[in-house]
């Protein structure tokens, strides 16, 4: 499956890719998106299977993103990963149709239980 | 989860280390020390990182650490071999991650709702406005090297 991990770190963006390995979501195709305007169009290119986004952002934000993709008719699950976890935020990314939302920082077994079902 | 009116040293302490051991593991424990107030962080090579959260509360979270803390942390975060080169740019953005990350979960025990800055890295102590109060400090060392992280609010707000 082709996963897009968007997050403006590229430490964040490696430690993301490393966790899924820990995990044990091996063999999927991983691009990597620097902000959320570059994830939508690698989204809309590319057909990925499933986004794991940062929410906090330059160029456009995680949940702009979000917005911007079921805006032009994409349905692909998408999830959060950032630092941020608060109720409200998890409103939100639930209410604009994320799957999930992994606050940092995180385990390989956080990842597990929320993409178990998914990958 | 509720939310608190002020973070504390202890708050500011468990989100630390919640980070901490995420990324750079339990092997070696992160050992918070006593410095007075007021006592500027005392490595002699420094890098410091600012995060701004505004809205339902307003404050900024600030991580002072040494250069070879900064260093290793980036060794670690990006799965580097001892000996390989680190350029400062990907130094900034593993500690801008590191403040990013503390500064989040702050701001989940914070009143909300409200929005988080991107995160500013720089070369050197951390400065603050001359209207900014502390009110919350962790000072640690981890495997010898020194780390402070600090809340500020100002007096205005």
């Amino acid at each position: 499956m082709k996963i897009i991990v968007a997050d403006d770190s590229r430490v964040m963006r490696q430690i993301v890719v490393r966790t899924l390995r820990q995990a044990g979501f091996t063999g999927h195709d991983v691009l990597e998106a620097e902000n959320g305007k570059q994830c939508l169009d690698m989204v809309l290119a590319e057909q990925p299977g499933l986004v794991l986004s940062d929410w906090n952002m330059p160029e456009m934000n995680g949940i702009d993103c979000l917005q911007s993709l079921r805006a032009a008719g994409s349905q692909v699950p998408f999830g959060f990963v950032t630092s941020e976890g608060s109720d409200d935020m998890r409103a939100r990314a639930a209410s604009a149709g994320a799957l999930f939302l992994i606050a940092k920082p995180f385990s390989a077994e956080t990842f597990q239980e929320h993409l178990g079902g998914i990958l | 989860m509720s939310s608190i009116a002020a973070p504390e040293a202890a708050d500011v302490q468990a989100v630390t280390e919640q980070v901490w051991s995420s990324f750079l593991g339990d092997e070696e424990p992160l050992i918070p020390r006593f410095m007075e107030p007021g006592h500027p962080f005392d490595a002699e090579e420094v890098w410091s990182s600012a995060i701004s959260i505004g809205g339902g509360w307003s404050g900024t979270v600030t991580v002072e650490l040494s250069a070879n803390l900064a260093l290793e942390l980036t060794r670690v975060m990006l799965a580097l071999e001892a000996g390989d080169p680190i350029s400062d740019e990907d130094l900034a953005d593993a500690v801008g991650e590191l403040v990013n990350m503390v500064g989040g979960n702050i701001k989940s025990l914070m009143p909300g709702p409200s929005v988080l800055t991107l995160p500013i890295v720089a070369a050197g102590r951390a400065a603050h406005a001359s209207d900014a109060i502390e009110v919350a400090r962790l000072d640690a060392v981890w495997a010898g090297e020194p780390v402070r992280v600090s809340v500020h609010t100002r007096a205005s707000e």
